[in-house]
């Protein structure tokens, strides 16, 4: 049963990517352009036009960018995962999880393709690999349970109030900016450094910086915390999601 | 007792009309009882909007009844599901792939199965196209061949008995009626009342979400025809 929902969810992600991939001209190449067209518009108006970057500025932002819209795409993709599948749970008996997983994990492939070419500009810009590179797994391992964790909470909830949708796009804009995604937390005065540093995301950038500019090893006290707390929300959003399973095939189109 | 594959007991379903506050929920399914017993081929008839294919998804566990009660044994009920998640972009390999997996397949089945999927489909290289190419009658001769490849316990069925032009549709619908002979369990609901009595021992009359009767062919036929009459003389 549960090798058949593992089979399931992974050719998902396999037939989501690849239709992705042939509904545009471009293909795969959107991928890595979309978020670096995305990394032009905060470069351009942060470091050239406003003068707030500083050195290392623009790796700082890359890296922040990267996380953070691998992240978000979980976060979106996945929360609306179920609404989206709603003809699809009236016609067969699944559960729903199968549909913001494999919207996740397609994500996250897309996320490692980018992630590539994120190392390959560090590295050409005076960024050398290092060895707390290793750092990298249980940290690619908090985000994706923290991003899972709070897309299955979207998506347990989006079904039966599909106007949420207007608000969680604003709603994570204001987190991007609370989370120092786009700026670090050295810049901003205290007390709000210290208020901003409880929050996970913040915690994760943090991380990511160290290891990929600095070569420091994160925080390992802090993260241990964003992983308990992301490994509480996933567990919370999939018990949601499967409480109100029964609920999704008779919601109104 | 143990051939008792499905059994409902006054299930009743209520559905959420539209998305509005406070919206009122209607009664799909009031009150249904059936009994489903292994090797039986039951056939439900009603007319529309009496709650067949709401009851159909209560057998198959896709929906969980509002009130009343519902025992299903170990077996898997699935309903013949045609284009189920049909991805447009994806070759029709991908696609029988998908779909056997969401109708409860294992990947290594449905694959040792796809020349089999080829071959009854009649889509010969197009079964490596994307079927947003497909005609209609292809996309239905793709689904249905997909389809026809998942052997559950129960086999629940909604009309569908054959799809695509004159030719495909005979040989479909030979397919599943064969299928249907072999001594698996079926729920078929139907307008077609011959294809009813030609298929099915046993029959089950609902009415506004009710069961009216259930018992065997020739009865159920019988009272439904006596209270279709009066209707008809007034028509």
């Amino acid at each position: 049963m549960h090798q058949h929902l593992i089979e399931l969810v992974l050719f998902s992600t396999y037939a989501e990517l690849r239709a992705e991939h042939a509904r545009s001209y471009l293909g795969f190449l959107w991928w890595v352009l979309e978020p670096a067209l995305m990394m032009l518009t905060f470069w351009l108006v942060f470091d050239i036009i406003l003068h707030s970057g500083g050195p290392g500025y623009v790796p700082s932002l890359l890296i922040g960018l990267t996380f953070w819209q691998w992240m978000k795409s979980c976060m979106t993709h996945g929360g609306y995962a179920i609404w989206g599948n709603l003809p699809l749970v009236r016609q067969v008996r699944l559960t729903p999880l199968v549909f913001p997983l494999s919207a996740m994990l397609a994500d996250t492939v897309k996320f490692f393709c980018i992630f590539a070419l994120l190392l390959a500009i560090l590295w050409t810009a005076g960024y050398p690999p290092n060895r707390t590179y290793l750092a990298l797994l249980p940290l690619f391992a908090a985000v994706f349970l923290f991003a899972a964790g709070v897309g299955f909470v979207i998506a347990a909830v989006v079904p039966l109030l599909p106007d949420l949708r207007f608000v969680i796009e604003q709603l994570l804009t204001v987190v991007m900016f609370l989370s120092g995604v786009v700026f670090s937390l050295s810049s901003v005065p205290s007390p709000w450094r210290e208020l901003m540093a409880l929050n996970p995301v913040a915690v994760i950038m943090d991380a990511a910086r160290g290891i990929l500019m600095h070569g420091q090893w994160p925080n390992w006290v802090g993260l241990s915390k964003v992983g308990l707390i992301s490994v509480a929300v996933c567990l919370i959003g999939a018990s949601v999601v499967l409480r109100l399973a029964p609920r999704y095939p008779k919601l109104a189109t | 007792m143990s051939d008792v594959l499905v059994e409902l007991q006054h299930v009743g379903v209520a559905f959420n009309a539209r998305r509005r506050v406070n919206e009122s929920r209607f009664w799909a399914l009031e009150d249904v009882s059936l009994t489903l017993r292994r090797g039986e081929r039951l056939g439900v008839i009603g007319r529309n909007g009496a709650g067949k294919s709401t009851l159909l998804r209560v057998i198959a566990g896709i929906l969980a009844p509002d009130r009343g009660r519902v025992q299903r044994g170990p077996v898997s009920c699935q309903l013949l599901s045609l284009a189920l998640g049909f991805v447009p972009h994806l070759s029709g390999r991908d696609n029988a792939v998908l779909s056997g997996l969401m109708l409860g397949l294992r990947r290594r089945d449905i694959v040792a199965r796809l020349d089999a999927i080829r071959e009854f489909s009649e889509l010969g290289d197009f079964f490596g196209q994307p079927i947003a190419a497909y005609s209609a009658g292809m996309t239905m001769r793709l689904a249905f061949s997909v389809a026809l490849q998942v052997e559950p316990d129960v086999l629940l069925i909604d009309e569908v008995l054959a799809v695509g032009d004159t030719e495909f549709q005979r040989k479909s619908g030979a397919a599943l009626r064969a299928r249907m002979r072999e001594g698996h369990t079926v729920v078929l609901v139907s307008h077609n009342e011959p294809q009813i009595a030609a298929l099915c021992d046993r029959v089950l009359w609902i009415e506004h979400g009710r069961s009216v009767r259930e018992g065997s062919r020739d009865e159920v036929f019988a009272a439904y025809h006596k209270d279709l009459q009066p209707a008809g003389a007034t028509a």
